[in-house]
């Protein structure tokens, strides 16, 4: 006899992701109220202008799946892009300020992960508390002001090409294969499914949650640093708000993207689909003039009506 | 099933080697229970070696010493005749004993190869990875020996209860375990699955795996079983043959806990008019067909094994869970609503976990004992701190509640003063129906008497109880009449002289 798994979903229609429905829904809409909307070079802002966010929601898709949360990311960025900016100024070197920008990242990555793990604080409340350390931390260093001037290497970074595609993307790609291969192909990846999932079972197979988690919150961390590099190019200079709410954002997109905050459920693909359906909203929005206020609060209900769709569809 | 019939007769001929396993005189103690009290056990490879006994009896307290996550108190372990030290769960793996619990240590979103090999996955060439085709073709050969053709990339999240179980069995095999231990496997699987499952065990058996096999069902007790230990109030009662017992023989055998006989029940009042009916009621918890009635001044208890479905037959009532069938009648009125109206209508839970669900532990004795009754104590919205002082002194006095004052944290109490509280806090709400939830669970013996003595108080003063309690001695001692559940469906009803602790396990037992 051969064993069949149950199969939950009979009608094929039910499979296609609420992602994927909510995103071709905004691109039918945007490019019918405005003839701006599907066009190459928009299309390509939009996904260029999504690189930064991609940074961002890949580690928290792998920080959500175990149970986490990472609110300190936004404001770590800020400090990240400030931190770049600084550096770049000083020594000229765009290199030195990469290095700098992810050790800082890694460093705030640890300590949540540390206080998460170790100490046992709530992932909400312990990365709270990081979110403001580094929002101090960034008027600190930049002295409330903007850090202008940068070396030309700098803008590069942002509107340079590599054999014709915006490097942003390459690099944005190249994070997503990296996360791609991590999650999928490795034991990391294998263990942070099994966090979230059933933790009693990783631990009779005799692995380290403690680690484990520290290891996603700082892997976040370091992301958070290279996004840092691509933020301060993208504004040709250090800004003491630039990531502002970003986390949120980054929140929406592996919401919207079909990661779940229970049971360590995952989709990677979703949360790339998730930061692309944001950055359609954002740019739809725009392009019709509606305020940046607008923006905010439709991500919000994106979020619900995606999760909304969602519940919808497994109960039915 | 001839292939188990073969290898129940090949047990014989193994029987003279030295077990191999053997626990001598383990014993372990907890703050006022003695779980496990020189409890000897042995198993032979190839044999299915049934552990049998009431709820409490220290089955599950002995497979916990067994896997690791238990340190023994006294006794010893001895592993093909040598003495050996089980101290963690590494121990218990590195000696090849493996547990299937009832709760699956799988992880829901990695597929069926991930799991069984989780943290022993095959090294890729690149570090770090995992050598997918390795990790697969190893899963198909564990599966393969085993006898469960699936695929080995399906997740777990897509398979039913018997196929999470093959899985979790493929893993223990993987380990190279030896001895298995399994914890009423058959509880959640259909005939088909468990015949299944019967198939796999004649295969482990085959091939030399003692296993260790907790049940509650008498038939497979007798089909399935080459030896027989029961177990009560974590002693080891006896070591039997299937083949030398009848079913009765061993009701017997796991009855008669020695308790405390002298729980008072006055039986004040002859029953008076029907407070709750329950017709025909089914719920999505799995209760079907649930008929039962509690009248005025009676005490009625609901018993059968630790998830026969007393405790989803309360929450249906309550309204906590959503009933698919059937009708509640409570005074006389329809009740269709949730836990609101259940408690608007005087209807009250006393749970069994009181702390995490009855009391808000670090506030005030004199809070807790008004908190759901502030509507009726101040109709008005008005809050009147003499007032509720004065409810709450005259609750702390009627129930005899032993407190400094009513300022007292209730986390500070005893567990009899504790329930005490849950019960008045109900009481000033104006309940005239008590449902209780294993109400004498972690409380002491003299004061599990006080309380039995507030609940016949309050049912002389015309309140009705429901009690669901797995302490089978003090069904007998307390209730007018009991129904017994088993498998999610009422097996009998016992009238006061009809109540015996054998009589109760019979019909609690799977007879199919």
């Amino acid at each position: 006899m051969r064993e069949q798994a149950m199969v939950l979903n009979t009608n094929p229609l039910q499979r296609i992701p609420g992602v994927a429905v909510m995103l071709v829904l905004l691109c039918v809409v945007f490019s019918l109220m405005t003839p701006g909307f599907l066009t190459v070079p928009n299309i390509s802002n939009v996904l260029v202008q999504s690189t930064i966010l991609l940074m961002l929601a890949l580690p928290m898709t792998l920080i959500i799946m175990t149970e986490g949360l990472d609110l300190s990311m936004g404001a770590v960025l800020t400090l990240t892009s400030l931190i770049v900016a600084i550096v770049a100024l000083a020594t000229g070197s765009l290199l030195l300020g990469l290095l700098a920008a992810m050790a800082v990242g890694i460093l705030f990555g640890t300590v949540n992960g540390w206080l998460v793990a170790v100490v046992g604080i709530p992932p909400f409340v312990a990365t709270l508390g990081t979110l403001g350390m580094a929002q101090g931390l960034s008027l600190i260093v930049s002295d409330g002001q903007s850090v202008v001037g940068m070396p030309a290497a700098v803008r590069g970074v942002y509107s340079g090409t590599l054999g014709g595609v915006p490097l942003p993307i390459v690099l944005a790609l190249g994070s997503y294969l990296v996360f791609h291969g991590l999650l999928y192909h490795t034991r990391f990846g294998t263990y942070i499914f099994a966090l979230g999932g059933n933790r009693e079972a990783l631990k009779f197979a005799g692995i380290s949650a403690r680690r484990l988690l520290i290891l996603v919150y700082a892997l976040g961390g370091a992301m958070v640093g290279l996004a840092g590099l691509l933020m301060t190019a993208r504004m040709n200079s250090g800004h003491p708000t630039a990531g502002l709410g970003l986390e949120f954002d980054a929140i929406a997109a592996v919401a919207v993207g079909g990661t779940s905050f229970e049971r360590g459920n995952g989709w990677l693909l979703g949360t790339l689909l998730g930061v692309v359906t944001v950055g359609v909203l954002r740019n739809g929005l725009n392009l019709l003039a509606l305020p940046s206020s607008i923006q905010v609060a439709s991500v919000g209900l994106l979020v619900i009506a995606a999760l909304f769709v969602d519940g919808l569809r497994s109960r039915s | 099933m001839t292939q188990l019939a073969q290898s129940k007769a090949a047990v014989s001929i193994v029987q003279a080697a030295p077990p191999l396993f053997e626990l001598r005189g383990i014993s372990k103690e907890f703050p006022g229970v003695k779980a496990l009290d020189d409890v000897s056990f042995s198993v032979w490879p190839g044999e299915v070696h049934m552990l049998l006994g009431e709820n409490g009896a220290g089955k599950s307290s002995l497979m916990k010493v067994l896997c690791g996550a238990y340190r023994a108190d006294s006794g010893s372990f001895h592993y093909n005749g040598e003495k050996v030290e089980i101290t963690s769960p590494a121990d218990a793996q590195k000696l090849g004993i493996a547990v299937i619990f009832q709760e699956f240590s799988l992880v829901p979103y990695l597929d069926i190869a991930q799991n069984i090999f989780l943290g022993r996955e095959p090294a890729g060439r690149v570090p770090g990875t995992i050598d997918r085709k390795k990790i697969l073709a190893d899963a198909r050969h564990v599966l393969d020996s085993i006898g469960f053709d699936i695929d080995p990339t399906i997740r777990i999240e897509k398979l039913g209860v018997a196929q999470q179980q093959m899985v979790e069995i493929a893993k223990a095999i993987s380990q190279n375990a030896r001895i298995l231990v399994m914890d009423e496997p058959t509880a959640a699987l259909s005939d088909r699955e468990t015949e299944l499952l019967f198939a796999l065990i004649a295969r482990l058996k085959a091939d030399g795996v003692a296993i260790i096999y907790i049940s509650h069902r008498m038939a497979e007790v007798f089909s399935l079983g080459d030896r027989i230990t029961v177990l009560r109030d974590g002693r080891r009662i006896d070591e039997v043959q299937p083949g030398a017992v009848s079913s009765d023989d061993l009701v017997r055998m796991m009855v008669g806990r020695s308790v405390d006989m002298s729980y008072p029940r006055t039986f004040a009042q002859t029953p008076g008019k029907v407070m709750l009916e329950v017709k025909g009621l089914s719920s999505s918890s799995g209760i079907a067909g649930i008929d039962l009635v509690v009248r005025q001044g009676e005490i009625v208890g609901l018993c059968g094994l630790v998830g026969s479905g007393r405790t989803e037959v309360v929450r249906a009532i309550f309204g906590a869970d959503k009933a698919t069938a059937g009708q509640i009648l409570f005074d006389g009125q329809e009740k269709s609503g949730g836990p609101d109206e259940a408690a608007r209508l005087g209807l009250a839970l006393i749970p069994e976990s009181r702390k995490a669900e009855g009391l808000a532990l670090i506030r005030s004795v004199g809070d807790n004992l008004i908190v759901s009754a502030l509507r009726k104590i101040f109709p008005r919205g008005f809050f009147d701190q003499g007032k509720s002082r004065q409810v709450a002194y005259d609750l702390i006095r009627q129930l005899r509640i032993v407190t400094p004052s009513d300022k007292q944290a209730v986390g500070l109490l005893s567990g009899g003063n504790q329930q005490k509280v849950v019960i008045g806090k109900w009481l000033a709400a104006g309940a005239k129906l008590f449902i209780f939830d294993e109400p004498t669970r972690g409380i002491d013996v003299g004061a599990k008497a006080e309380i039995f003595a507030l609940i016949d108080r309050l049912v002389a003063d015309g309140a009705a109880a429901l009690m669901i309690s797995s302490e089978q001695a003090e069904i007998c001692h307390v209730c007018d009449r009991a129904y017994v559940m088993c498998d999610g469906r009422i097996a009998g009803e016992l009238a006061r002289h009809e109540l015996s602790e054998e009589n109760i396990v019979k019909l609690g037992m799977h007879h199919a």
